[in-house]
């Protein structure tokens, strides 16, 4: 039974319940108390995310400063319920504007059980689309239109809308400015030996879409993924052009991609929804998100996936924004020695912003002196690391930072200091770690007007890490 | 508007200033009852939201009901959802105060706005109160013929609860027939959905009582059904997908066309954002091709890049769901996975819970290509600040050493560890030496060296020491100083660990709770006398593995041993530890002491037989989880039985969770007070859910020889194995020695006593139908025959029939050593078994049984709990009419069983 909750509960750190929703009588009137002795107010709290107490299975997650926990008393299905809350958080969140925790829950308490209703039924999901809920779960606006002047009109609008196949985006949406903004976010996983050898790297990236376009556009997107080309230099008999060509790994859609068209004609046609949304989902591959929105069909090209089934990933052809260079020195029993230097493998016209370096140091550190080339380093005791931050990184500069370290000897310690690993902070703007490029982004509608396209690439660090 | 001040507290529901308040809100909320004022409906919404949020935090507001209701007029709907949401928490509470509210909800359900008509209709259905079902029936009948999908959609779901609150209203309303028809024809998806979730919870359960909806249940899964959802899967929600995935999975389908044809149109499935249908896609994929083993392994090589994606993609819990999966998979075909192993390197920052997974997974992928860089990455963990982490690794390295044929990279690393000197590591370490040097005896040279160097006073646990020990008297020969460090030891046999006792006392509480808990509310159970026996089972391993090493040791140096063979042997035989006021002996150690030194009385050569024979080198390591379970596991992919790796019957089914009844205790646990009765039930929900997971085999345990120590042809080695944790020697030692069966059984046939169960003092004259009035006997083919497959075909058709719970005779449970012995019993009685398992206490059944002379089979699921010496059955029948006597014979058959 792909039962997904018996019960909800949100609950603040300290264990006080914000929100209780009861779904189904299986499960016990006052499973909070279960949840509060067996887990929270014990060890186990964040050793494993789903935990059996009696019966029951409790799965919780830490958002913010709220645990939200589920309850079940069948065997569930843990993905799905997993998702759920996480769309759950994300349907709240644009609804508050943004915040999600105690406060804002505390706040809006009628408005969130107005959506637990409408969102899981006797523990069945149902409608989690922010789209369309808004169009009936008007917390500012109920009074206008049911309370002073009861009108027919948007309701049965919008029922249709709760439940039917394609009501994702209104009709007769006007924008004077017709634009579409593309960001390409990547964020570079790094795990780096101590010897300088790469363990293990990938890319996971994302195209974000921003579409304030009137009426139903029809939109067409082309990159430089390698199997793209060579698909679309077929049809056009003629050879790719040389230059960069990405290899994509694997891709994943949202529902309302046609995909049975994408599988015959390598073009993934779809209906954005209107604002923002997440297009594209990459790992050094490219995921597809596709939208229930405005009218724009999408035609790129993406690699064929039967042909995915024997290919791996590849953890090479990544352009990793920076080197990290570190050398450690214990000298003696009280005082360490730590260098580093950080490479920056981008263009020299490029910058990265918000770099920061976290270097772990013993937790018996007493003393700390530093000299820096560029930016500003301190140590932070709450942490056990040395901080070094540049707000603004050039390309192709190397800035070093060598530290001092006196620690307080202690008698006791006989041990050698395990050593975590150091990590780095960045974005870098238009720059991509899998050198994925757009190479056009067109939109067609039939009244023609002209379209103003933004494109942005940024990449992020995501967990870059170098042992030391 | 924020909940009152009194959250920042307490939720204590009990609490006087609440009550003030409670009455306070009642006399507002009855002024603006009858007001027609403008803005009466602001002020009505701000006393409804604090309403509210005394209900969320426990206040008992019921006390408001009426004025509620009466406040309920309004056309407000925001003030309609708080009022029904009050409603439904308060009506079952409340049954004769809910008639109120029925009026104004059924007006509601007629209201021209499609919105209200379904808020009303669910608020109805949420009332839950048995004797208001009878208002139900109408509404929701127009509601699932309403032309607005949302109330049809709602509508649907109130018949579910219907279902649940009286199921035989929902049936005589014709209810689910006309679901069938609305989930084949709706135009809209979600009602379809809806229908879906719907009936598979009606029919399943109805299954049991009647055949047309075990007929229905199964037309569920027929091929123009199934097709006919399949081909509208685009159009459905992606919670609506999982769950039509979750049905096509169990399709049986009809030929491999049939097969290939659900792929192609699921395979793009596979690329959805949502990582509930994508696990549910290859759940499809997996089951549809279990019988083609090419197939199997390309689906294997197809769902392999999404699921890595899912797992670097969201939360840390959602990867870790899909992580479990992929645990599974990958337990299931590492081989497929060994060129992914980088993907399994743990990030610093991972939660430990992700960790431990990948860990299991690296050890499972690891294969002569990628040994060593799976090695080196599993030694950078061994630093790792998370000391269970760092724990696991090692224990990890150790895994592999013994998979791989090429160890001599991993025995460098291990003996790399025992020099790191960090006590944990170490520990970990020498019990892995330990495993290693009995499945490569050619190592030896190498490690001991390294052993022979370690100091013993740096190895604290129990574990790590005897292992040590072990190693000190088996290759004594070639350390020197082996008889002295021995010699040593022996001085100090009293002291050691007298500094632990209270640690292991306090640990072992938990153990002990949970043997309480097996002979279920014996108040004061002898618990101190159980604190000894854990005490001596923690001792006692370090305790009788010394005296064996010294005893090795004597043959291979006599001179250099002599004075400490005789010195243990004086202490074992004197052994005792004084704990309080009372002197326990360790008995274990005070025999093993005499049956040594009489031995040696006896004949020295012989001694050395007994205790140093020739080894052979163990090949194999037993396997802790059986394949059956594993099998059952997989059946259930997609649920939580993955993540808990166990099947669903372990956590789901109450006799499985022991006599330990979650909802009872939770009445008494006063919220918030730190009384012992809050402790108490605490402790048992942990030892309860200890039990379970020693009962499945633990993961942990397969680190370390099996109990049995089949594989291992040395005869004392195994009862002095120190590689077996101190908590399964303790449940061994408790239940499955055949030596100590005896006095379990005897205790718990005292403790049956306790309890007035007052067991029939012959078995055999239990249950008799002689008394009733009679179809003519029940006759079995005794030599029945069934296949598997069918058995498992039919188990999943048929319903119960008839389920039973009963207490075991005394003898029948000293003689449950092993299934095999119930199994040959069984048959005597033309019960045959096609399937069992399972570990003592508990142990599982599967029996079929024919009629002599038609072919109507019987099929047994019996769960046997040897400590509480209770007996679980469930019987399904192809003739339901006779199942009653054939349990009668089973049980006959059952109650017959004793020691032969």
């Amino acid at each position: 039974m792909p039962v997904a909750a018996s019960a909800i509960y949100f609950l603040n750190l300290r264990g006080d319940v914000l929100i209780n929703r009861l779904y189904r009588d299986d499960v016990g009137g006052n499973m909070v108390d279960a949840f509060r002795t067996h887990i929270m107010q014990t060890k186990e709290l964040g050793t494993c995310p789903v935990r059996q107490i009696g019966g029951c299975s409790f799965f919780y997650m830490r958002i913010s400063n709220v645990y939200i926990v589920i309850v079940v008393s069948s065997n569930a299905n843990v993905a799905c319920a997993f998702k759920f809350v996480v769309e759950a958080v994300a349907l709240f969140k644009s609804y508050f504007g943004g915040a999600f925790d105690e406060d804002a829950i505390r706040n809006n308490f009628v408005l969130i059980y107005e959506l637990l209703d409408e969102i899981m039924d006797f523990g069945y999901p149902q409608n989690l689309s922010p789209e369309i809920l808004k169009l009936y779960i008007t917390q500012e606006g109920v009074r206008s239109p049911f309370s002073s002047k009861p009108t027919d009109k948007p309701v049965p609008n919008a029922t249709l809308q709760v439940t039917g196949a394609v009501g994702w985006r209104r009709e007769g949406l006007v924008y004077k400015k017709n634009e579409v903004f593309l960001d390409i976010v990547e964020s570079v996983n790094l795990l780096m030996s101590s010897k300088g050898s790469v363990l293990r790297c990938d890319v996971t990236g994302k195209i974000l879409m921003k579409c304030f376009l009137s009426g139903m556009p029809d939109l067409k997107l082309g990159l430089n993924d390698k199997i793209g080309l060579e698909k679309e230099s077929q049809l056009k008999s003629r050879p790719t052009k040389s230059g960069k060509t990405i290899e994509l790994d694997d891709v994943t859609f949202h529902q309302c991609v046609n995909l049975t068209r994408f599988n015959s004609e390598k073009t993934v046609s779809f209906v954005p929804p209107d604002g923002e949304f997440e297009l594209m989902n990459s790992r050094k591959y490219y995921t597809v998100l596709y939208f229930l929105g405005g009218c724009i069909s999408f035609n790129f090209l993406v690699p064929d996936c039967l042909s995915e089934r024997f290919r791996y990933r590849i953890t090479e052809g990544v352009n990793l924004p920076f080197r990290v260079l570190p050398t450690i020195k214990e000298l003696g029993r009280t005082r360490m020695e730590v260098n580093v230097k950080v490479k920056s493998v981008f263009g020299a016209k490029m910058f990265a912003l918000g770099v920061v370096i976290k270097i772990p140091v013993p937790k018996q550190t007493a003393k700390t002196s530093f000299q820096v080339t560029s930016g500003r380093a301190k140590y932070n005791p709450a942490i056990d690391c040395l901080v070094w931050k540049i707000r603004k990184f050039p390309g192709q500069t190397e800035p070093t930072m060598s530290a001092e370290i006196e620690l307080i000897s202690t008698m006791a310690e006989k041990k050698s200091w395990t050593r975590p690993p150091i990590q780095m902070e960045f974005q870098v703007p238009m720059f991509t770690a899998s050198g994925l490029r757009v190479r056009f982004l067109k939109v067609w509608e039939k009244s023609g007007y002209n379209t103003v396209e933004w494109v942005r690439y940024i990449t992020k660090a995501g967990s870059y890490e170098i042992r030391c | 508007m924020a909940p009152p001040a009194q959250s920042q507290r307490s939720a204590s529901p009990s609490q006087p200033s609440g009550k003030g308040e409670v009455s306070d809100l009642k006399s507002q909320l009855r002024q603006l009852a009858g007001s027609r004022a403008p803005g009466v409906d602001d002020s009505k919404r701000e006393l409804f939201k604090k309403v509210i949020s005394y209900m969320t935090i426990g206040v008992d507001v019921s006390s408001v009901f009426g004025e509620m209701v009466m406040c309920s007029a309004t056309s407000d709907i925001v003030l309609k959802k708080m009022c029904y949401l009050y409603v439904g928490n308060y009506a079952k509470v409340n049954p004769d105060l809910a008639l109120l509210t029925i009026n104004f909800l059924q007006r509601d359900c007629k209201d021209e706005d499609p919105i209200i008509r379904g808020l009303a209709l669910r608020s109805l259905c949420s009332l839950r109160v048995t004797n208001l079902v009878e208002y139900l029936v109408g509404p929701l009948g127009s509601g699932l013929k309403d032309n607005n999908s949302y109330v049809r959609m709602v509508a649907v779901i109130g018949v579910l609860k219907l279902y649940h609150i009286s199921a035989s209203t929902c049936i005589d309303a014709d209810f689910p027939l006309t679901l069938k028809h609305l989930m084949l024809n709706d135009p809209d998806t979600q009602v379809v959905a809806n229908c879906l979730s719907a009936l598979q919870e009606i029919w399943s359960s109805e299954a049991s009582m009647s055949e047309e909806a075990s007929r229905e249940r199964e037309a569920l899964l027929s091929k123009p059904i199934v097709y006919h959802l399949l081909n509208r899967i685009k159009e459905f929600s992606e919670w609506a997908q999982c769950l039509l995935l979750e049905l096509v999975a169990k399709y049986v389908p009809s030929d491999s066309n049939d097969i290939f044809d659900i792929m192609n149109l699921l395979e793009d499935r596979l690329q959805h954002a949502n990582g509930a249908v994508v696990l549910a896609t290859v759940k499809v994929f997996l089951h549809l091709t279990l019988s083609m083993t090419d197939v199997h392994q390309q689906v294997y090589e197809r769902i392999k890049a999404p699921l890595l994606t899912l797992v670097s993609s969201g939360s840390p819990e959602q990867s870790y769901a899909v992580l479990s999966h992929l645990h599974l998979l990958v337990m299931r075909a590492p081989f497929i996975f060994a060129s992914d192993y980088k993907h399994f390197y743990c990030q610093y920052n991972e939660p430990s819970y992700v960790k431990k997974l990948k860990l299991e997974m690296l050890t499972a992928v690891a294969n002569e290509s990628n040994t060593y860089e799976i090695v080196t990455e599993l030694c950078e963990y061994a630093a790792n600040v998370d000391i269970t982490i760092a724990r696991e690794s090692i224990r990890a390295v150790g895994k592999i050493a013994l998979q791989q044929y090429d160890v001599n990279a991993i025995v460098d690393r291990l003996l790399q560890f025992l020099e790191m000197e960090k006590d944990y590591v170490t520990a970990e370490a020498l019990v892995l030496v330990k495993d290693l040097l009995r499945k490569y005896p050619q190592w030896s040279h190498d490690c001991i060296a390294v052993v022979g160097s370690i100091s013993t006073q740096n190895v604290q646990e129990p574990k790590a020491k005897a292992a040590l020990i072990w190693m000190l008297g088996e290759y004594s020969q070639d350390m020197h100083d082996a008889p002295y460090i021995l010699e040593s030891l022996i001085e100090n046999w009293d002291e050691e660990h007298s500094a632990e006792v209270s640690t292991y006392l306090f640990w072992g509480y938990g153990f002990i709770m949970k043997i309480s808990s097996y002979k279920s509310k014996i108040g004061q159970f002898d618990i101190l006398n159980q604190q000894y026996w854990l005490i001596y089972t923690v001792f006692g391993q370090v305790r009788l593995q010394l005296l064996t090493a010294v005893m090795k040791c004597f043959f291979k140096r006599p001179p250099e041993t002599q004075n400490a063979l005789g010195a243990a042997l004086a202490a074992g035989l004197a052994d005792f530890h004084q704990v309080g006021f009372h002197n326990v002996g360790l008995q274990d150690v005070h025999d093993r002491a005499l049956f040594y030194y009489r031995l040696l009385q006896y004949n020295v050569s012989v001694a050395e037989n007994v205790v140093n024979p020739p080894k052979q080198a163990v090949s194999v390591f037993a396997d802790t989880q059986s394949s059956e379970i594993k099998d059952r596991i997989f059946d259930e992919f997609n649920s939580l039985s993955v993540v808990y790796q166990k099947p669903s019957y372990m956590f789901t089914d109450k006799e499985h969770r022991g006599p330990f009844e979650f909802s009872d205790e939770l009445g008494n646990v006063s919220i918030g007070a730190e009384s012992a009765d809050n402790v108490v039930p605490a402790n048992r929900v942990e030892a309860n859910d200890k039990d379970l997971l020693l009962s499945t085999s633990e993961k942990e345990e397969s680190r370390g020889p099996t109990h049995n120590g089949s594989a291992y042809s040395a005869p004392l080695y195994d009862s002095s194995s120190a590689s077996i944790s101190a908590a399964n020697s303790l449940s061994e030692l408790a239940i499955s020695n055949p030596t100590s069966a005896g006095n379990a059984s005897s205790s718990s046939l005292a403790i049956d006593d306790l309890l007035g169960l007052g067991l029939p003092a012959t078995p055999a004259a239990a249950p008799a139908p002689a008394s009733a009035p009679l179809p003519p006997p029940l006759k079995l083919n005794p030599k029945a025959v069934l296949d598997p497959g069918t058995f498992q075909q039919k188990w999943r058709q048929l319903g119960i029939s008839f389920s039973q719970e009963f207490s075991m005779s005394p003898q029948g449970v000293a003689a449950l050593t092993t299934p095999q012995a119930l199994l040959k019993h069984m048959q005597g009685h033309s019960i045959h078994c096609i399937a069992s398992g399972g570990q003592s206490p508990n142990f599982k059944f599967f029996f079929f049984a024919q009629k002599a002379e038609e072919s109507s089979n019987y099929l047994v699921e019996c769960v046997i709990n040897t400590s509480s010496a209770k007996a679980q059955i469930k019987i399904k029948a192809d003739d339901q009419s006779t199942s009653q006597a054939f349990s009668d014979i089973f049980q006959s058959a059952l109650s017959k069983f004793t020691v032969s």
